[in-house]
This record gives C-alpha cells, sequence and structure tokens, in this order.
C-alpha cells in the first residue's frame, strides 16, 4: 500500500537521498534505523509530502507524489495523502491552546467533517486507549513528555489513517517515559497497524518489526527481517552502527556478531 | 483563500499610488441646482477660527454664532434653502469647495487675485482693515514705524497664518522685525498679552470683538489695509453667483447686514463702501446692476453678541465638560470601527506576506512602507480629496474610518508577521500531517497562537490609534482635539479645557489597558511556557 521507488532528494548541493527504494504492506511494521545524518527524518518527512524531492515517487494507495508535486497547485493531493498516512514527531507539536481533548478532535471535526459528538466518542475511546482518560481537558504543558506523545500518537490515530509515520517518537523522552510509548505502539503493532517508525530503540527494532532497514549516507544500505539483520548483518556500516549502539545502549540483545569475512 | 484575500490588499494599494495621474473632472455649473433640489446649501468655515466669524456659542457650546452664521441664515432664507454649516481646516477650504464637499465658503475669506485665478468670487460682504494692536503699557510701540525702530531684538508681531495680515506685515517688517505666524486669531493677542509678542496684526472685527475679552491691549493707530471679505463659489458657477451677489445686495440695501454687524459690535464707518458697491452694481468682475424689491429690516432685533470677560476655573469645567464629553464620543467611536478593521486587514497582509504566493510579497512589503513611512495626515488628506476626484463619494466620517483603518493596518501587518513567526513550524507541520490544508491550518492552528502572543502590541496600538483619531479634523470630522482647539480658540480658557481633555483622554484609554491586561492574563493561562 505503500510504494516508495528511487526516491532522491537533494539540499542545494548536498545529496540526502540517493535512490530509496521502500515498499510497504498492509499491517506490516517496518522500523528504519541507522546512524544520525543519514537521512532517516528525511525520508519519512518525503513520504507524507512535507518535504518536495528530485527524482522518484511515493504512491500512496492511488496517490502518486512525484518531483513535480507543487505544495499550492496540488494541495488536494497532498491533503488525501496525509489523511491516509498519518504522523508522529520527535518534539509532539501537540496545539498548545487547545486541550488535550480538543487536539484530538479538531482534525475529525475539520478535516473529515464528522460531528463533534462522533469525533468526542472517537477521541474518548483512544484516549483510554492511550492511558489518558482523566486528561481530557489538560492542556498539553500540564503533561510529561511521554503523556504528550501518546496524546500526539491517539491524535494521529483518531483520523484512522492507513499508516502512521513515526519520526524518532522517544528521542526527546527519558528511558521511563520512552518505555510508555513503545509499548503503547507495540500494542498498536500487535493490533495489525501498519507503521513505518525511524527510531533509535534497538528493542523496537529487534522486538516489534517485521522489517528493519539500516539508513546511511543516503542509502537503504541493508534490510530485512529483524533476526537476519540482526543475526548476521552484510553491510559493514550495519555492522558498526549495531556494534557502536550496543556499546551506547546498555546490555546489548545479541552478542556482537564477528566480522563477516570479506567477499 | 489566500490569494483572493492577498488581490484585496493590492486593490488598496491601487487605490494610492496613481492619485496623481488622475485629471479632475472638468467644473459644471450646477451647484445652484444640486441646491435648490436638495433644499440645502452647504457653506464651509473652521470654527477654530473663533470670534466674531463662526465659533462656539458663549451660552450653549453646542450651537454655533457668529455674524456669518447670521450672514449664511439669511443667505439661507433669499435663496429658500437651509444652509449647512461643515466644518474644516480653514486654509482648506479651496480644496472642499473645488472637490464638491460644499457650495460656498463663507468664513472671512479675503478678496486676492490669488484666489480669485481658481475660484469665483461674489460682492464683498465685509470691508475689512488691518488694525495694529498691542500692550497699553509698553510703552515702545506707539505707531507701525516703532515696529521697524532698531531694537535688540526686533520687535515681534504675530499674525494668522496665510492672512492678509501676515502678507501685509511681512512686507511691512521686511528685515526690521519678526513676523511670526499663528494658526488661531485670537492666540496672537494672547500671546501679546502675555508679553510674547511686542503686536499683533489683526482684521478689525476680531479687534473690535475681542477688545472686552483682551482688555490690557490698545489699537495703534487707524486700520490698514483696506480689504474685502467675500463667498466664494467654485470657479464657473455663475448661476450661484449671482444668486448670491442678488441675496448680498438685497441684505445691504435692506439693512440686514448693518443688523447683523451691529449684534457683533463690528459695524463701522468702512462699511458704507458694501452700500456704494451695491448701488453702483459694480465691483471688479461683477457688473450686473440688481434690481431685487427692497425690504426694510427684515431682521428682527437681536440681543447684542459680545465676547464676555474670560471664564476661568470651574465655570468652564461647568459649561464645556458636556460638549466635551460628546466629541469624546467621536474619538470612542472612530476608534472602534477603524481599528477592528484595521486587524483584520493586517492580519491578511501578514499572512500574504509570509504564506501568500510569491508574487503577492514585494507589492504587499511596497504596500506596507508606504503606509509607514508617510505621515498619516497626508494619506487622510489625500483620500479625503482624492476620492472625489475619482468619482467616489463617501462621507468624510467614512474616509476618516478608511483613513485609520488603512494607515494602521500596515503597522498591525509587521506586529502580526512577528507574531505568526513566533509560532513554531512544527505546528504549521502538524496541523498539516493531519490532512488540514494551509488555509485552515493557519486559521485554526496557527493564527490563534499568534494572536495570543500579539495582545499587548496590539492594545499598545489601539490605544495609540485613539490617539490619533485627532489627525481626523483635517478631513473635517470634529473629534475630541479639535472640539478643544475650537473651544480653546473661542474661550482662551485653554489651561482647563486642556486639563478636561487629558482627562477624557486618559478615562478612555486607562480602562482599555486594563481590559487588555485581563484578557492577556486570561489567555496567557493556556499559552506554553
Amino acid at each position: 500500500m505503500i510504494a516508495i521507488t528511487g526516491l532522491v532528494k537533494r539540499y542545494g548541493q548536498s545529496e540526502i537521498l540517493k535512490g530509496i527504494s521502500f515498499e510497504v504492506q498492509k499491517g506490516e511494521v517496518h522500523a528504519v534505523i541507522g546512524p544520525s545524518g543519514g537521512g532517516k527524518s528525511t525520508f519519512l518527512r518525503c513520504v507524507n509530502g512535507l518535504e518536495p524531492f528530485q527524482s522518484g515517487e511515493v504512491r500512496i494507495g492511488s496517490n502518486v507524489l512525484t518531483p513535480s508535486t507543487n505544495g499550492r497547485s496540488d494541495a488536494r493531493l497532498l491533503e488525501a495523502v496525509r489523511r491516509q498516512v498519518g504522523f508522529v514527531f520527535q518534539q509532539f507539536n501537540l496545539f498548545p491552546h487547545l486541550t488535550v481533548l480538543e487536539n484530538l478532535i479538531e482534525a475529525p471535526v475539520q478535516v473529515l467533517k464528522l460531528k463533534r459528538s462522533e469525533a468526542v466518542e472517537r477521541a474518548t475511546t483512544l484516549l483510554a486507549r492511550v492511558g489518558l482518560a482523566q486528561k481530557h481537558d489538560a492542556y498539553p504543558r500540564d503533561l510529561s513528555g511521554g503523556q504528550q506523545q501518546r496524546v500526539a500518537i491517539a491524535r494521529a490515530l483518531v483520523m484512522e489513517p492507513a499508516a502512521i509515520l513515526f519520526d524518532e517518537p522517544t528521542s526527546a523522552l527519558d528511558p521511563v517515559m520512552a518505555g510508555e510509548v513503545l509499548s503503547l505502539m507495540e500494542d498498536l503493532a500487535r493490533d495489525g497497524q501498519t507503521m513505518i517508525v525511524v527510531t533509535h530503540s534497538m528493542s523496537f527494532a529487534r522486538n516489534v518489526a517485521g522489517q528493519v532497514h539500516v539508513f546511511a549516507d543516503g542509502h537503504d544500505v541493508e534490510n530485512g527481517p529483524p533476526s537476519k539483520l540482526f543475526e548476521d548483518p552484510q553491510h559493514p556500516t550495519t555492522r558498526s552502527f549495531l556494534s557502536q549502539s550496543a556499546k551506547e545502549g546498555g546490555p546489548p540483545p545479541v552478542p556482537a556478531p564477528a566480522p563477516a569475512p570479506a567477499k | 483563500m489566500i490569494s483572493a484575500k492577498g488581490r484585496l490588499a493590492v486593490w488598496l494599494l491601487a487605490l494610492f499610488l496613481p492619485g496623481v495621474l488622475v485629471s479632475p473632472f472638468p467644473a459644471r455649473a450646477e451647484a445652484l441646482a444640486e441646491i435648490r433640489t436638495g433644499g440645502r446649501i452647504l457653506w464651509g468655515g473652521d470654527q477654530e477660527g473663533g470670534g466674531p466669524y463662526v465659533f462656539p456659542s458663549d451660552k450653549n457650546p453646542a450651537l454655533l454664532t457668529g455674524f456669518e452664521v447670521d450672514l449664511a441664515k439669511r443667505i439661507g432664507t433669499y435663496l429658500t434653502v437651509r444652509p449647512e454649516f461643515t466644518q474644516g481646516p480653514w486654509e482648506k477650504m479651496p480644496d472642499m469647495l473645488r472637490t464638491g464637499k460644499i457650495h460656498m465658503i463663507l468664513n472671512g475669506y479675503e478678496l486676492t487675485p490669488e484666489r480669485a485665478e481658481v475660484m469665483n468670487a461674489t460682492i464683498p460682504y465685509y470691508v475689512y482693515a488691518l488694525q495694529l494692536m498691542a500692550r497699553k503699557d509698553d510703552a515702545r510701540v506707539h505707531s507701525w514705524a516703532d515696529l521697524r525702530a532698531a531694537r535688540t531684538p526686533k520687535a515681534k508681531v504675530g499674525v494668522l497664518t496665510g492672512s492678509a495680515a501676515e502678507t501685509y506685515t511681512r512686507k511691512f517688517c521686511g528685515d526690521l522685525c519678526d513676523v511670526v505666524a499663528y494658526d488661531g486669531n485670537t492666540d496672537t493677542m494672547r500671546e501679546v498679552e502675555t508679553g510674547k509678542l511686542d503686536a499683533t496684526v489683526e482684521d478689525t472685527p476680531i479687534a473690535s470683538f475681542y477688545a472686552t475679552r483682551f482688555p490690557s491691549l490698545r489699537p495703534i493707530e487707524e486700520p490698514v489695509q483696506r480689504g474685502y471679505y467675500v463667498i466664494y463659489v467654485k470657479k464657473g458657477e455663475t448661476a450661484l453667483l449671482e444668486a448670491l451677489n442678488e441675496a448680498i445686495v438685497l441684505m445691504v440695501r435692506n439693512g440686514d447686514l448693518e443688523a447683523i454687524y451691529r449684534k457683533y459690535g463690528i459695524w463701522d464707518a468702512q462699511q458704507a463702501e458694501l452700500a456704494d458697491i451695491a448701488a453702483r452694481g459694480r465691483f471688479y468682475g461683477y457688473s450686473k446692476a440688481v434690481t431685487a424689491k427692497i425690504e426694510k429690516n427684515q431682521m428682527p432685533i437681536e440681543e447684542a453678541v459680545k465676547a464676555d470677560t474670560r471664564k476661568r476655573g470651574w465655570q468652564v469645567v461647568k459649561e464645556y465638560s458636556g460638549i466635551l464629553l460628546e466629541s469624546a464620543g467621536m474619538t470612542v467611536v472612530l476608534s472602534f470601527l477603524s481599528f477592528p478593521l484595521a486587524i483584520a486587514l493586517g492580519l491578511l497582509i501578514a499572512i500574504g506576506r509570509l504564506y501568500g504566493r510569491p508574487w503577492l510579497k514585494l507589492p504587499l512589503s511596497v504596500y506596507v512602507e508606504f503606509l509607514r513611512g508617510t505621515p498619516l495626515m497626508l494619506q487622510l488628506y489625500f483620500t479625503f480629496s482624492f476620492l472625489p476626484e475619482v468619482g467616489v463619494r463617501i462621507p468624510a466620517f467614512w474616509t476618516a474610518i478608511l483613513g485609520l483603518a488603512i494607515n494602521y493596518s500596515a503597522y498591525e501587518s509587521e506586529i502580526y508577521r512577528a507574531g505568526l513567526q513566533a509560532i513554531p513550524k512544527g505546528q504549521m507541520e502538524a496541523a498539516l500531517s493531519l490532512g488540514m490544508s494551509r488555509a485552515l491550518a493557519l486559521r485554526r492552528i496557527v493564527v490563534p497562537q499568534a494572536m495570543r502572543i500579539v495582545i499587548p502590541p496590539v492594545v499598545n496600538d489601539f490605544i495609540a490609534l485613539f490617539k490619533d483619531t485627532s489627525v481626523c479634523s483635517v478631513v473635517t470630522i470634529v473629534e475630541l482635539t479639535k472640539r478643544f482647539s475650537v473651544l480653546s480658540m473661542s474661550t482662551q480658557a485653554t489651561v482647563e479645557l486642556m486639563g478636561m481633555t487629558a482627562i477624557l483622554y486618559l478615562m478612555m484609554s486607562y480602562p482599555m489597558s486594563l481590559i487588555a491586561q485581563r484578557v492577556e492574563t486570561r489567555l496567557g493561562l493556556q499559552q506554553q511556557v
């Protein structure tokens, strides 16, 4: 349902994405990992049209974004894409002037034209699901980071998107709060929610994702199911990245693999 | 949506720029017909000029009195129409006449070749001369010649700006005495009284009428340089001109003029010339003998109007607070109608500059820079005199509202621009990611947050606009400040009136600051720290 082919993104002279191809089927969870500056976030922002790109195409269901897609003249197309693909930001980006409930019902009422009562019903169910039923009338500033991110996830879910894109959703959180958010995401995955997750959490990539991609220097250098990728990484970048994150991020999930013999 | 609103802004801009290119409509002689169908004659004057011409009555400051008010009434009677006074700045009367805001100027306008060139003048309704006045206790000034006497510093003589007195006195003084021009008729007399000036040259009606108000002044020598007050009409309005001439001749012959002038204590020997002109039926351009039937003493005998001794202290407060309060109402109405417009316009401009299409940005910044970079008074006056030239006739009141709104929209747009830019990019992105259009995201997410940020500077601007409404007097609106000048000029109770005016402004602006603070606190609660 999401198919990206040959995606190239340049900022002036520097090439951020150097031809990424990527396919996501319904119900799949893809994790994107890799060193900083590898183009992970930029890739995600291209998928829902927040960033224009220079070559390739992004196909979401029957909608196709191309390099000539224009923020103004193709506004309808972009809105259609974004209604199908939710987005969760690293910095949450809740609307500070609205309560939690208002944050959730804003788009259903304004975009989907749901009745307010209907939107409130959806929102209430989702708030209960993310464990924040009590926070209806709180303002974002009254919530912890973890709570804010859970509201942000609920805000994406309330639109009932076909897929949700997560852009490092736990990077701005301390480990405890990150845990809250990750377990919620795990829940969603179990329920069959299609997701692409850019993350630094190796455990999420290993335990929840069906497919893991390693992005480095604008390339999808290696991808595959986590078992294969974590147990038997092929690409040198993958290996050095995995050993690097094993050193930094607590006890390694598996012993660092021995360097593969040169081919 | 953005571009449509942007187009409005461009249109408004276009309104201001090409003004100089549009030629005025050709003058059409239709004033008399218009007066007769409308049943009213609009006559222009400036009550700030003071007595005895047109000034607020001492007994009821809401009413106008003055010999020209009585003249207009008589003219109305003879033309069988209702005279309607139109307030305007004295020096701007010819513009008002040209743009059709008034039918005639009847306000101590002297007959001069320059004016006769651009307007048509009637025969005179008053023969004036220039009276030199100085302090009774000033031994240095006993004659005109004394003004030119060698002394340090040179003698200072006050005159009314743009008057015949100024022209004459400047010529007389040359380098030997200093001529200082004032905007009010009686300002100079007061300045002589206080010793800031050594002498003043006044038209004889003013000198006679205010003699009692300034007892410490005395006339020096006989009046000099005889001249004529005439009524001016738009160039080419011969029918109206003749009707007015006939009315004047009639009033000379039947004694109306004498009765009016005696009422104000300004009848003097010089007025004999009026009868002469009427009898011979000849005066410069005017040569048509009038055979109107003579009706004796049409004027009812009226109580003489004299300048009282100067009112002071609580008496001023008691008598004038009512009318000042009423004028404060105009100030409030002007601000409360124009500011919401300015805010709406400013917001659209800011959005257009930040989020609009590229081609829109240059015209919008030109709009903002143009309006910020030129004085409000100039813009108001431009709108006022330019719109009628292109056939747009809107009342002065709406001209003022429009002018204020457009001027302040430039400032508001800059405030909003700053406010909008202060909202993190992530807010727009989050809204777009939920499938909102840019317009919807702006309306529901970005602008409401920006609003909260800009409350303090916007309130600040509102208070500024509130006081800037005083500039509207250039487009004939009488609001608080103008009322103050008018009253101060006719009563000379400047200090008391000034105090009352200041208190009124403060009483209106301070509650607004308080309300703004409350709104700010309430909304501030909802703001992310």
